[in-house]
């Protein structure tokens, strides 16, 4: 079938094939909600001037509740949409570390220094 | 579940109540350099209010973003009926012999003498 492609789970498993139109469309809703929610939160620290260790500890957090807020969105069949809850939490952890840095440093710079 | 006005509400006054509390924080600053105090934290309210904002955004957000689709290829397959596969319309008849049986049909005489 086009549009379409199989992977094998595990050995034990039986094959389910994906939709692969489906599985895109989900990594790209993902991903939207996850850069802005490094902007955002990065922001969000900047305004609260926070400094050093606590602006990590600050986006490890908001890493955290983006993914408790992604589950809550999923629902009760979490296994319909995505193939595993460790990946949606891990991936792009320090592709959005950057972004977050840039907000967070602009907006201390504008609230707390200027 | 589509992303419905409520939504756009909550993300806007997201926005707005984290531009307040930015500006808030602002304000504040220059009152204590004004002062000449010392800055040790934010006012607890102020802290409060852009959490919440945050969390009211990334709300607005998620939910903007677009829905999850189901992942199994079958997924759209199994909600139609064995007769849709069924359906060829390559292989429609319509000029079949056998309707000469049919009560209703018409017989034109008149063409089959004129050749």
């Amino acid at each position: 079938m086009s549009g379409s492609k199989a992977k094998s789970e595990k050995s034990s498993t039986p094959t389910v094939a994906y939709s692969e139109i489906a599985v895109r469309n989900n990594a790209t809703v993902v991903e939207y909600c996850r850069t802005s929610m490094a902007a955002l939160s990065g922001c969000t620290a900047g305004l609260l001037g926070l400094t050093g260790l606590h602006g990590a500890a600050f986006y490890i957090f908001t890493v955290f509740v983006l993914w408790f807020m992604i589950n809550l969105k999923a629902g009760s069949q979490f296994n319909k949409f995505f193939m595993s809850r460790k990946a949606l939490l891990t991936n792009g952890f320090f592709g959005q570390l950057f972004t977050y840095i840039l907000c967070w440093t602009f907006l201390y710079g504008m609230v707390h220094v200027y | 579940m589509p992303a419905t006005l409520f939504h756009r509400f909550v993300l806007i006054i997201g926005f707005l109540s984290l531009f307040h509390a930015a500006y808030s924080a602002a304000q504040h600053r220059s009152f204590l350099r004004i002062n000449e105090q010392t800055f040790t934290h934010l006012p607890l309210d102020i802290i409060f209010q852009s959490v919440g904002s945050l969390f009211a955004v990334m709300y607005g957000v998620m939910h903007i973003a677009g829905d999850f689709k189901e992942i199994k290829a079958s997924a759209d397959l199994e909600n139609k009926t064995w007769e849709t596969y069924r359906n060829v319309p390559s292989f429609y008849t319509f000029n079949h012999r056998g309707r000469t049986f049919s009560p209703f049909y018409i017989h034109s005489q008149h063409s089959d003498e004129s050749e």
